[in-house]
């Protein structure tokens, strides 16, 4: 739905056939559909589906393999050898391998640091989705009023963070935070607070990564906000107006009802985001302190390239894939409750 | 009549007071950012901070690039990020062209399993990725980083949404005055796209230039570093330099800033068509 907003309709009227190509076309009878060409599809589509294939398809399908297994370190069996003739193909195994069943998944149910790092995602995602989402629309409301001038330059730079580099701004942010040099607390502590404890207190840590997200992501979903509310129709508030409509009722029985659709997606795309937060807190805080924000992704880090469970950690991704997928299907289910 | 006009003057002000606290504190992290990079070291951990900026921009990165080449980093990032947009913009809008404007077995059902994959996290990939590059030896190069995600799902969607718009009778014409099928796609169909393709370019840019966790796992030589890879570096070093740290993150954000700014009808339509995906 997003996607055709990017596009005007100028191209569609530039490439209308001029009067003497239709007189052409009913000449020569020419349908309005391209005909086959046997093959020239799939000369087009061959190589993304290559791509595809080695480094998407294939692995989906090797990371639920694998955590039915236990890594034992890198692979050297051949899977396939053939010759060809003019040439040798084989194909090696990528690991060898422990067969352990379902003790991979079974794993998930006793692992403590994996419900802390669950309990912490949900933690975090609780606080900065509803935080940020609101406001990003009270910023959006804001561009949006008749009066606002300079909106472009506006929009522009509150959606800025969107392109910073995620690492890069989580340094900075780490920095910025420091308990005893960083420049929040001096200037909380020139109006008497403080000094917090940003990154060595379990609570203030989460908060840091909250503020942290929010800063990066608020002007984005703004944008989004934003586009949804200039396609409320006009007519709606002019109505309202004549019935007399205070500016909450406007809000509360125009707006919301029209935008919910776009509120969703929002909330959706970012309880997505913020289930598969890795760089901040690996940066930031390191998932400290004492574990309060390690994330689910943070943990399969861990457990993938630092303690080297392989099989374990593929577990994990899955169950990443489950709580995500489920996650989107309720949201949008209550989302559509209302319309009957 | 004069109670509402003043009741309307308040709300403006609490409006514009609004936004442009909003626009502070957006800018204010950037701020200090350039103000900690351009301060010598000493300067900046003096207590109370220093708010202006200072001259030794140049000396920090200087002592920056004695510990870790940052600068080619930098270069790593450019390069893989604008030959990862090329490529895939190329091979979904070839792909796109062919779902848009041909018929052929199985389409539907291959497109929307495709699309179906956009659910996935692609922290799913990271494992069996690493395990494909370390068996092909390619750990330590550019392409690790670029082909995975070439093939891009959303690429492939707004490609092909967007070139089912161009009129049939258009391409038509074209092959009756003797165009081939590339040219169709590459003279006809590409050209009508051009800011389809604006708003794919800043998705791919954006997604390669952030990419952190695969990039981590695949790229162990300083030489081969990205910019949030060296950042990781940088961070993780016993003793942190905040100057040096600074100036990194300075190079990595401000032009890419200033690139933003100067294209911003694009960057917001690239924002918009990408919601798509996270």
């Amino acid at each position: 739905m997003t996607a055709d907003s990017s596009t005007s309709d100028a191209p569609r009227r530039t490439y209308e056939p001029s009067a003497a190509d239709r007189l052409r076309y009913a000449r020569q009878g020419v349908r309005d559909a391209l005909p086959a060409v046997p093959g020239v599809p799939y000369l087009f589509l061959a190589p993304f589906f290559v791509l595809f294939g080695v480094f998407l398809a294939f692995p989906v399908v090797y990371t639920l393999y694998l955590s039915f297994f236990e890594y034992q370190g890198v692979g050297d069996g051949t899977i396939l050898w053939f010759d060809l003739g003019f040439t040798v193909v084989e194909i090696k195994s990528l690991a060898s391998l422990e067969f352990v069943g379902l003790s991979n998944y079974a794993r998930l149910f006793t692992d403590e640091l994996f419900h802390q790092a669950l309990f912490n995602t949900v933690f975090i995602l609780l606080v900065q989705v509803p935080l940020m989402i609101g406001l990003a629309l009270a910023l959006a409301l804001a561009l949006n009023a008749s009066f606002v001038r300079f909106k472009g330059v506006l929009r522009t730079t509150l959606a800025l963070p969107v392109s910073a580099n995620l690492v890069a701004y989580s340094t900075v942010f780490l920095l910025l935070l420091n308990e005893q040099l960083g420049v929040v607390n001096y200037a909380l502590a020139r109006v008497g607070v403080g000094p917090i404890p940003w990154l060595t207190e379990p609570f203030w840590a989460r908060m840091t990564i909250v503020g942290a997200v929010t800063w990066r992501w608020v002007g984005y979903n703004m944008i989004i906000l934003l586009a949804g509310l200039q396609n409320v129709p006009r007519q709606l508030y002019e109505a309202a107006e004549i019935d007399g409509a205070t500016r909450w009722q406007k809000f509360r029985y125009v707006t919301l009802p029209q935008l919910r659709p776009v509120l969703l997606f929002v909330v959706v795309l970012s309880t997505i985001g913020t289930f598969k937060l890795f760089a901040e807190p690996y940066i930031i805080t390191g998932g400290g302190p004492s574990n309060a924000t390690l994330t689910i992704v943070q943990y399969v880090y861990r457990e993938a390239f630092v303690n080297f469970n392989l099989g374990y950690a593929s577990a994990l991704t899955y169950a990443l894939v489950v709580v995500v997928g489920a996650l989107s299907i309720i949201q949008i289910r209550i989302g559509g409750e209302d319309d009957a | 009549m004069r109670e509402a006009d003043r009741r309307e003057g308040v709300w403006q002000f609490l409006t514009y007071t609004f936004l442009l606290a909003a626009v502070a504190l957006t800018l204010v992290p950037i701020y200090w950012m350039v103000v900690a990079a351009s301060l010598p070291q000493p300067a900046f951990l003096s207590y109370p901070p220093r708010f202006l900026p200072g001259t030794e921009f140049l000396a920090n990165l200087d002592a920056l690039q004695g510990r870790l080449d940052f600068l080619r980093s930098v270069g790593n990032s450019v390069l893989i990020a604008v030959v990862y947009t090329l490529l895939s913009m190329l091979l979904c809008s070839m792909a796109g062209f062919a779902f848009a404007k041909y018929e052929f077995r199985f389409k539907e059902p291959i497109f929307y399993g495709i699309l179906a994959t956009l659910v996935l996290p692609i922290q799913l990939l990271v494992i069996p990725l690493f395990l494909l590059m370390v068996r092909f030896g390619w750990t330590n190069t550019y392409q690790a980083i670029i082909l995975p995600w070439a093939a891009n799902p959303i690429g492939i969607f707004l490609m092909r949404q967007n070139m089912k718009k161009i009129p049939d009778a258009l391409l038509e014409s074209a092959r009756m005055d003797g165009a081939t099928e590339f040219q169709l796609f590459y003279r006809i169909a590409l050209p009508t796209m051009k800011s389809s393709l604006a708003a794919l370019a800043i998705i791919l840019f954006l997604f390669q230039w952030n990419l952190f966790l695969y990039p981590l796992v695949v790229l162990q030589e300083e030489s081969m570093y990205t910019i949030p890879v060296a950042f990781a570096q940088l961070v993780g070093f016993q003793r942190v330099y905040y100057d040096q740290i600074m100036v990194a993150a300075t190079i990595s954000i401000l032009p890419i800033f200033a690139l933003f700014l100067a294209l911003q009808k694009q960057f917001v339509s690239g924002i918009l068509a990408g919601s798509l995906k996270e």
